[in-house]
């Protein structure tokens, strides 16, 4: 198999999968009975309704990024450079809520502080009025949207923190303090992976659909996808997407241009096992105690909630008799998902990490375009492009779900595959074609098993994002293809708490145990498969 | 008939020229050792025999057949039959002695009885016999070398292309492993194309010296000129 033709075949497969259902999707926006038209476009920039719309999608996005950013970044380098006891605990704690739909997290505050939630059967309707107020607004909103996002400038800090060589904080050691080092040598060297867990943050937050609605916040992507389900009016759906891509490509433009050179490779130190750490000396377990109520309230007591409000075998019954067709299925598609994500995110990276072609900064680019625009732009763009007599057999099937997930979750797979490439020697390759190995010897033979371990944590990513999609899966999903975020989506207009709450507990079950055992089983074997 | 032919290369490396107009001619069995400090475009002449990478400007041939030309490349890699050993080896980690060694036979759709008696003899001519099972990291550093030599001449190669292969060793395993590089070459008579910026090490292994300075040939000739060159 050649090397490049198979690429370039890749590289088409990605445009047609991800790039021209929102080049479809723009195209039908600014046409009208076949000729050129702004008619859709005209609602939108004179409706004061929009701009309302707009300045709420903003100020969200704004306070979310600046919460997450002013919390994580501390707490990431208290998890990533000090002697903080747990820090292997405390970081699996932290990302718990990025792996499960924020709209369960939203739910469970509410079963919490909503008018007729726990604290309200507690302490009185007045406190629960009060909360409730809170809850259903920008407050409700951001602080639900903090808690989904704060694992990102804490991961990306502790990533970029490994990438500090130790040489450079030594030397500092000899003339200052911890406290002076990390202000004035080792933050100033991460502040690059600080701006683009901001900016993703930002974006992130911006096209996040299914926490407003459900607080009734309204914000730009709720606008698109009611215009789309609710009214059924294409036009202005997609009218009302087009703002976001905007918004996303100018946000993703401003990291290509300032941060992409100094962010593209998280390679870590060559000395690793050798990064000096933060002793806490007295703060330490004072520190520990503030971690530790911080993860109790932020993501213990949510998921306790929701066990608490479910804890009754009739409404586990009733949620599997409801919708355990609809589990089964999110479990096949996950995998399904998982698999096509691993596949194509590792070609994708190997053809970025290898700069097999000189577009592949645009590639790169792509890919992290759609996984930032809002999973309801990408939905509308898949109906846009698929939904016709001829193209029954993807649009009708479980396959467009797939296609939606190769679309938005690719940059992903692909990017965990760079950094896992960057750490492979070039010459191992180059070795194997000296040796006289064609591409696809060297692929199965030495990239691939040299690469494993990048590829179990790509699949396990694939699986979790797959699982706890809805925005795309909730408009593109056929007649009978509903998955299980999609039911509870549904089901929360007229289920039981008890209902819902035990829906959310399998969904979080089912996210977090295949994960979590397949990594603990699979991760050491290959670790030591390697050796 | 020369066994490898540069004619006026030039090739351009991030931006700067690594080579300017260089013109080469190896003919079969020299042991011929580029010599030059870091930067000089050792390396660039290596990897463009290997077929990594093409010349911007010039061609380049091997047993008179042309491989590469103004940028483009004719033979890749793994159709150009040579081996090559690394600066840092590049044995693959998860493949044992064995496997390493094998792979290139593999590729190459050598037969098992015949893969497994090369693969013997190789062993012994490097004096790894009892190593076959054992994976890279369970090696010393000077048996890590011998494995890549083994690996690389099991293929019978036109050319053997050594990219400072012996640089991170202590002087007494370099000068051992010299002797040994000296031994197989004059056993199986290939052609060696040598780099290093180590003098010693040059003269110890090259019976022709080319000296590299600013990506041209500054110096071609024997052992005792070269050092005469050196010298003055």
């Amino acid at each position: 198999m050649q090397k490049r033709p198979f690429l370039f075949f890749v590289v088409l497969l990605f445009f047609i999968i991800g790039l021209l259902p929102v080049l479809s999707m723009l195209l039908k926006s600014i046409m009208a009975e076949g000729r050129f038209s702004l008619e859709a476009y005209e609602g939108i920039l004179t409706s004061h309704r929009q701009w309302t719309l707009m300045g709420h999608s903003m100020a969200l996005s704004f306070w979310v990024m600046l919460l997450t950013t002013i919390v994580g970044v501390p707490l990431g380098v208290l998890l990533g450079k000090t002697n903080l006891p747990l820090r292997r605990f405390f970081i699996f704690l932290f990302v718990i809520p990025l792996l499960i739909p924020p709209y369960i997290t939203a739910v469970s505050w509410f079963d919490l502080l909503g008018r007729e939630g726990l604290l309200s059967r507690l302490i009185g309707p007045s406190f629960a009025g009060m909360s409730s107020r809170f809850l259903f607004g920008l407050p409700g909103c951001v602080a639900i949207l903090f808690t989904t996002f704060l694992p990102i400038p804490i991961l990306l800090t502790m990533v970029f923190l490994r990438t500090v060589n130790p040489r450079l904080e030594e030397a500092g050691k000899l003339v200052s303090g911890w406290r002076g080092i990390l202000k004035g040598i080792t933050i100033p060297l991460i502040l690059p992976g600080i701006l683009l867990a901001a900016m993703l943050t930002f974006i992130l937050s911006f096209g996040e659909f299914g926490v407003s609605n459900f607080l009734r916040y309204g914000v730009f992507p709720v606008e698109s996808f009611t215009q789309f389900s609710a009214f059924y009016n294409f036009k202005a759906a997609t009218a009302a997407a087009v703002p976001l891509v905007l918004v996303t490509f100018v946000v993703l433009l401003s990291e290509a241009g300032f941060l992409r050179e100094k962010t593209f490779r998280l390679r870590p130190s060559a000395e690793t096992e050798d990064l000096p750490l933060i002793a806490l000396g007295t703060s330490r377990n004072g520190l520990f105690v503030l971690v530790t109520l911080f993860g109790f309230f932020l993501v213990i007591v949510p998921i306790l909630v929701l066990i608490v409000q479910s804890a009754n075998i009739q409404a586990y019954a009733e949620a599997l008799s409801r919708a355990g067709d609809s589990l089964l299925r999110s479990l096949f598609y996950a995998v399904i998902g998982a698999t096509s994500l691993t596949l194509f995110g590792f070609f994708s990276g190997y053809l970025i990490q290898t700069k097999t072609f000189r577009y592949w900064r645009a590639i790169d680019f792509t890919t992290i375009f759609l996984f930032a625009l809002p999973g309801t732009v990408i939905g509308i763009g898949l109906i846009s492009l698929w939904n016709t007599p001829y193209t029954n057999f993807i649009y009708g099937t479980l396959w467009i779900i797939i296609l939606g997930y190769l679309a938005k979750y690719t940059a992903l797979t692909s990017r965990i595959t760079v950094n896992q490439l960057t750490q492979i020697s070039p010459a191992m390759e180059e070795a194997a074609q000296v040796a006289g190995a064609g591409w696809f010897r060297r692929l199965i033979f030495i990239i691939i098993p040299l690469a494993r371990r990048g590829l179990l944590a790509g699949w396990i990513v694939g699986y979790i994002f797959s699982l706890r999609d809805t925005a795309i899966t909730m408009l593109v999903y056929p007649a009978g293809h509903d998955t299980l975020p999609v039911r509870i989506f549904t089901l929360m207009a007229n289920g039981s708490a008890q209902l819902i709450a035990a829906l959310c507990v399998m969904l979080i079950l089912a996210t977090l145990l295949p994960a979590g055992i397949l990594w603990l089983i699979a991760n050491p074997l290959l670790r030591k498969a390697k050796r | 008939m020369k066994i490898l032919r540069m004619n006026s290369v030039t090739k351009f490396y991030e931006g700067t020229r690594a080579l300017k107009d260089l013109s080469l001619e190896v003919s079969e069995s020299e042991r011929i050792v580029i010599l030059g400090p870091s930067g000089c475009g050792k390396t660039t002449i290596l990897r463009l025999v290997a077929g990594f990478m093409a010349p911007e400007e010039g061609s380049i041939f091997i047993s008179g057949q042309l491989v590469s030309q103004d940028g483009h490349i004719i033979l890749t890699p793994e159709q150009r039959n040579l081996g090559m050993v690394f600066q840092d080896l590049a044995l693959w980690p998860h493949l044992s002695v064995k496997g390493n060694i094998a792979f290139g036979l593999k590729a190459k759709g050598v037969q098992k009885q015949e893969r497994e008696t090369r693969i013997h003899n190789i062993l012994q001519m490097v004096g790894m016999e009892g190593y076959s099972k054992r994976k890279p990291d369970e090696l010393s550093g000077g048996q890590q070398q011998r494995v890549a030599l083994a690996r690389a001449l099991v293929l019978r190669p036109r050319i053997l292309l050594m990219d400072e292969p012996l640089s991170s060793l202590d002087l007494e395993l370099n000068i051992r492993l010299r002797e040994e590089i000296l031994r197989l070459q004059e056993e199986l008579g290939f052609t060696l194309l040598y780099v290093t910026h180590d003098r010693e090490e040059a003269f110890g292994i090259a019976n022709r010296v080319v000296i590299l300075s600013k990506g041209r040939v500054e110096f071609d000739g024997t052992v005792d000129a070269a050092r005469a060159h050196l010298t003055q």
